[in-house]
């Protein structure tokens, strides 16, 4: 599974159809579509994003919602929650030290991604970042502004402050890298990007992690921390059937209990034949309903328990085939 | 036997931008636009000269130097697409990063393209091998 947490979405269909198409062709699975906010927040947080995007897309492809926002000001966040509820992934983009160490230490977001095409004017230290890495909040890497760069400085900055993040990280832990590409030129394949990395002193294994494992690290703490219960419990959608599935074999079941009682009583009547003068009235209708009820009930009880063990999961009585799986 | 080791390299060529204004390239599937030929005008020596210029411009003169010796194209198939390019074991890297950062065909040609690394093996057998299965791989996808 190959991530790629930073394609930049644009509202013209057409280039956003292409650059979707071509991530496919190269080979990634998951794709966060940003949208970038900076300055001061506006009125209306809603996400421009659509759920299901306006032309047909791959079907492997999985999307995602993400927010940047670039932080000048280190007072100006306090409706973060709101906007973090809109979207999949919220990334904040510090502009200098004092955002930086904000955002490691208190801000509640799931990214920060530097613009590392800047000379920043300040060394990354382990204290801080440690901190952040502690949390469960990563650092992003964008390679596609040093490929677009037409002067060597955006490079050769992106490259140093590469550098420093990997110093900083000890080693590269806990860095995702990904493209935030203007155009569809600047997207390179997965196994590229892994090279870059190890060229640019990363390693191969935690090049691979970059793309892989801690960009889907990054997507599941950032659902975790939207849907679950504190973060730690989550329902799945473990194929539960909808209701009306569900409820088909209890009711097929009932009238399998209704056929085989006339067919007993047939047997009785055909029996009961020879005894043609006592006219053995059938059951009255009272108890016939009441044995039809009974036998309805105990019908739904017979396929209750073939359920829980089917999906493993009984509380309190109630059957609850949903499974509840743990979320690392 | 002590000889020299070789890394080669399968490229393909990707066109990702834009069709241009013909009205019958429109109507082709994206993977036909992405995986088009590329033009007959490119040949060895020219990629040869492109990707030297892309190393000495990432790695100056030491990357230049240490990659020179045994930098060769091996093949070339405009058709497809597809080349296999010979380079020291040690320092394959160089080259492949090169070649991410190309963002356009060499000069005369100028098309803007994506070079993607597919393979990169040992043996120049099994590099062409994998050239082969990719070309099948293609055209099933494009007859779908």
């Amino acid at each position: 599974m190959f991530y790629d947490l930073n394609v930049p979405w644009t509202a013209s269909d057409r280039e956003l159809q292409r650059t979707v198409a071509f991530l496919d062709e190269l080979g990634y699975d998951v794709v966060a579509l940003t949208h970038t906010l900076s300055g001061k927040l506006p009125a209306d947080l809603t996400c421009p994003i659509p759920t299901t995007l306006p032309f047909p897309t791959p079907s492997r492809l999985r999307f995602l919602r993400r927010c940047t926002l670039i932080l000048a000001d280190p007072s100006q966040n306090h409706r973060i929650s709101q906007l973090s509820a809109a979207y999949d992934i919220l990334a904040i983009r510090p502009t200098d030290e004092r955002t930086l160490k904000q955002a490691c230490e208190s801000l509640d977001c799931d990214l920060i991604s530097l613009d590392l095409t800047q000379r920043l004017g300040f060394h990354f230290k382990f204290k801080m970042l440690g901190q952040a890495i502690e949390r469960g909040v990563r650092f992003e890497i964008c390679y596609a502004p040093g490929i677009l760069a037409v002067d060597g400085a955006a490079r050769r900055n992106l490259i140093g402050n590469v550098v420093g993040l990997i110093r900083a990280t000890r080693g590269g832990r806990g860095l995702v890298i990904s493209s935030e590409a203007k155009t569809a030129l600047a997207y390179r394949a997965p196994s590229d990007v892994i090279n870059l990395a190890s060229v640019w002193g990363l390693g191969q294994e935690r090049g691979k992690d970059a793309v892989c494992k801690e960009a889907r690290g990054v997507t599941v703490t950032a659902q975790l921390k939207r849907t679950s219960y504190r973060g730690v419990v989550d329902v799945v959608y473990g194929g539960e059937k909808p209701e009306q599935v569900t409820k088909a074999p209890a009711l097929s079941k009932a009238e399998r209990a209704e056929a085989q009682k006339k067919r007993k009583a047939d047997a009785m009547n055909s029996n009961g034949g020879s005894l043609a003068g006592n006219s053995p009235k059938p059951v009255p209708k009272r108890d016939f309903k009441r044995q039809e009820k009974k036998a309805k009930t105990e019908g739904q009880v017979e396929v209750a328990p073939t359920k829980d063990a089917a999906s493993g999961t009984k509380v309190n009585g109630v059957t609850n085939n949903m499974p509840i799986r743990m979320e690392d | 036997m002590v000889r020299v080791k070789h890394r080669y390299l399968v490229a393909t060529f990707l066109y990702p931008g834009a069709p241009t204004a013909t009205s019958s390239k429109e109507s082709l599937s994206q993977v036909l636009q992405f995986n088009q030929p590329t033009s007959d005008r490119l040949d060895a020596p020219l990629l040869l000269k492109a990707i030297r210029q892309g190393v000495a411009e990432l790695f100056g003169d030491y990357g230049a130097g240490v990659v020179s010796p045994s930098l060769r194209i091996n093949y070339l198939s405009p058709a497809t697409s597809t080349a296999i390019i010979r380079t020291p074991r040690a320092h394959c890297q160089l080259v492949w990063a090169a070649l991410s950062f190309m963002t356009q065909l060499p000069d005369p040609i100028a098309q803007p393209c994506v070079v993607r690394v597919v393979r990169v093996s040992g043996t120049i057998r099994k590099a062409e091998h994998e050239v082969i299965r990719r070309a099948k791989v293609i055209i099933k996808r494009a007859q779908e």
